[in-house]
């Protein structure tokens, strides 16, 4: 017999053996549990563009699939997740290319003790010192391979500790320690349980381990005396009475000399804030933030998106519309001032402004700057020193106004303007800061049940010129059309045009055809798309750019 | 030898598996809007359905699809007793916009943040909007994922047979 025979045999006699176990032991009532799971699978056949930059691709079909497989039963749980990029789509990192298992942990829950071995995710309060988190349509995966613990001795406290190494690609790399404590006190003070007002207070500490290696510092040329351990904490409150609400953390970290921060020992420091008002139609909040060197990787020499420990997040506004999320913006963790303010109200029905169906108003506005720098020294010294409420130059703002307003059963309209400006510096080039006036018409015409239109005109009128040498093919005047006809409650298809009349380059037209039945979703597209949120067929997804045939199933089961 | 071990365990889960409808899962933790921690044993309605929405603050069709229900929630709890809970998937970027986004839009849903997404992977959502229905004994008995304008008519017709304990 061949060895492929026998291995077979040996399978097929092993998987036998498993049946009959598992029904013995299934028959004696000590089995059950639920296997569930979802599959997903996306794939692009290129055409090539030099126009709006798709490159050229050798393989004709990327891929990028993945498979989760989850087994609960009461307190246990199993999972295991299979990944391919065969190869990767557009926008995903080369690293990636390949396939296996990605992922996999067992854990056991009960109300006062968790523990998790293998791969998990987490975050410490707002995730300025810890959060393993994953994005999968952005090709971001930082779980943590190790033990993850949570115990809770008296309701109201809260306690987790973890160890492990973070993924990178088909790897793990680094060694993260953490522990994490917080407090609800309306549950352990006795006579505050029935109060109004709510404190949860909570800290933060972690730490990672990396080994030495040789960075020359500028001027002498010597080697730097690297620290090898670096540790981050924060202290965090989320206070709530009725309508009211405040939620701060501040965090620290130590002499952290990463390729980030270009080498220099200064501390890292952030600074998080948050302050709402709401009832029923109305709400407001207002967001401050400052961040200073406090981007916290496992591993000092790697670059780009992966071995993030922790998360200072942008706190500008998620925008779904083409145009206002044309140039998102993505935090600066080396150091940025942020203000942010959002506000909501509802016109009653039969009011002045509020017709007979009511209208409603989004304000959202936000600010980012650098901070107020003096530069003292290159690598191997503190770098430069900030003054606390200094701001620099502007990075990013934009202001918005959606009015939604239901015209009658059959037609609901919104309408955006937004301002924006945006500085390239951010992106890393050098050049004058964007000034972007956007509108938007978003128009819903429901015929009868079974079938719906959707109509959506975008115009964005920019002082920003295409330029060969900096090729930002986002740059000049656009005008935008999307139609989009729902049918039979399960099928979609619609088209959509951007078209650059103006100081641009670029015509960017697709047209997509998609079924959905319970919870799975299939999708074919055609044409060129930029990568960002696209919300059609009545889900938002952030895809990657493309150029050709573009197909896309998810289903969960 | 990986693709021996997969095929194995994945033999094996299916083996354990039984045939009846899965349940939520009652330990996962989730925040209500004010901080307080709970996990989500706390999704109940003494025996009669529970629409499940995993939602975010910056999804287009989630908001379309829980301000359409707002209109006709009150006939809906009336007619059937079914309660709609709203799981918001927003990070830590727009998750305290999260009550001020809930109130301003006048829900009145019990809502819940589920910021590191364990109960969306425990749930295996992908995309959202994504819509469970849950009988009287908490069995996921219907999903969904997506939303276009009059689909809720269609999880009405639904939740009104589970309320009466009609299969679907």
């Amino acid at each position: 017999m061949s060895r492929k025979a026998i291995k077979l045999v040996a399978i097929a006699l092993i998987l036998n053996f498993q049946f009959s176990i598992i029904n013995s032991l299934q028959a004696q009532g000590i089995l059950g549990g639920h296997v569930t799971g979802n599959i997903q699978f996306d794939g692009q056949i290129s055409r090539r563009d030099s126009v709006i930059g798709s490159d050229n691709v050798p393989e004709k079909l990327l891929s990028n699939a993945r498979a989760d497989i989850l087994y609960t039963n009461g307190n246990f749980s199993a999972g295991l997740r299979y990944e391919a990029y065969l190869n990767p789509l557009l926008g995903f990192n080369s690293q990636y290319t390949g396939q296996g298992i990605a992922n996999y942990f067992v854990s056991y829950k009960t109300q006062t003790f968790a523990v998790t071995a293998g791969h998990f995710y987490e975050q410490f309060g707002n995730g300025m010192t810890l959060r393993a988190y994953e994005d999968r349509f952005l090709g971001i995966d930082n779980a943590i391979r190790g033990l993850n613990v949570t115990y809770r001795p008296w309701n109201g406290v809260t306690l987790k500790g973890l160890v492990g190494q973070q993924r990178y690609y088909w790897d793990t790399r680094g060694l993260v320690r953490g522990l994490d404590a917080e407090i609800s006190l309306n549950d352990i003070v006795s006579n505050w349980n029935e109060s109004k007002t709510r404190l949860t207070l909570g800290g933060s500490f972690v730490s990672k381990y990396e080994g030495d290696e040789t960075i020359l510092s500028d001027i002498s040329g010597y080697k730097l005396n690297l620290p090898l351990n670096v540790g981050a904490a924060s202290v965090r409150m989320d206070l709530a009475h009725g309508g009211f609400g405040l939620q701060a953390e501040y965090a620290r970290k130590g002499q952290d000399p990463s390729i980030m921060n270009n080498y220099i020992y200064k501390n890292g420091e952030a600074l998080w804030l948050s302050a709402s008002y709401s009832q029923k139609g109305l709400s407001a909040n207002i967001q401050a933030k400052r961040v200073d060197n406090m981007g916290f990787k496992s591993v000092r020499s790697v670059s780009g998106e992966m071995l993030y420990i922790n998360y200072t997040p942008s706190i500008t506004k998620q925008h779904t519309y083409a145009f206002l999320s044309m140039y998102p913006y993505a935090t600066q963790s080396t150091g940025e001032m942020g203000l942010q303010c959002d506000f909501i109200y509802k016109f009653k029905k039969e009011s002045l402004f509020g017709g007979k169906y009511g209208t409603d108003i989004h304000l959202n506005a936000s600010l980012i700057t650098g901070l107020d720098t003096t530069v003292i020294g290159g690598k191997g010294t503190d770098g430069y020193t900030s003054s606390f409420f200094g701001t620099g130059d502007t990075y990013y703002g934009d202001i918005s106004l959606e009015v939604a307003k239901k015209l009658s059963n059959k037609v609901k309209c919104t309408a955006t303007y937004g301002y924006m400006i945006f500085n390239p510096i951010v992106e890393g080039h050098e050049g004058d800061i964007h000034h972007n006036h956007i509108l938007v018409g978003d128009v819903t015409w429901k015929i009868n049940r079974k079938n719906v239109i959707r109509f959506e005109a975008e115009w964005m009128a920019s002082d920003s010129k295409y330029d060969a040498a900096i090729d930002d093919k986002r740059a000049g005047d656009w005008i935008m059309g999307l139609v989009e006809y729902n049918f039979t409650s399960n099928w979609f298809v619609s088209f959509s045009d951007q078209y650059a009349y103006n100081d641009g380059i670029g015509n960017y037209y697709n047209i997509s055809i998609g079924y959905t039945k319970g919870a799975t979703r299939l999708q074919v597209g055609y044409g060129k798309q930029r990568e960002g949120i696209i919300c059609i067929g009545g889900v938002c997804r952030q895809v990657p750019a493309s150029n050709g045939l573009t197909f896309s199933l998810t289903t969960s089961f | 030898m990986k693709k021996t071990i997969l095929t194995l365990v994945i033999t094996m889960l299916a083996a354990l598996a039984t045939a009846q409808n899965a349940k939520v899962p009652e330990n996962i933790t989730i925040k209500t809007l004010d901080g307080k921690t709970v996990e989500t044993s706390i999704i109940q309605n003494n025996g009669k359905p529970i629409i499940i929405s995993f939602w975010a603050t910056w999804c287009k069709p989630c908001n379309r699809e829980l301000n359409a229900i707002k209109e006709v929630y009150e006939e809906w709890q009336e007619e059937t007793g079914v309660k709609l809970v709203a799981i918001s998937i927003d990070d830590t970027r727009s998750a305290s916009k999260v009550k001020p986004h809930v109130d301003g839009n006048g829900w009145e849903y019990e809502v819940y943040l589920d910021q590191n997404q364990d109960f969306k992977r425990a749930m295996n959502v992908v995309n959202v909007p994504h819509t469970f229905l849950l009988n009287g004994k908490g069995e996921i008995v219907w999903q969904h994922t997506s939303y276009v304008d009059g689909s809720e008519e269609e999880l009405f017709e639904l939740v009104k047979k589970i309320a009466n304990g009609e299969e679907i």
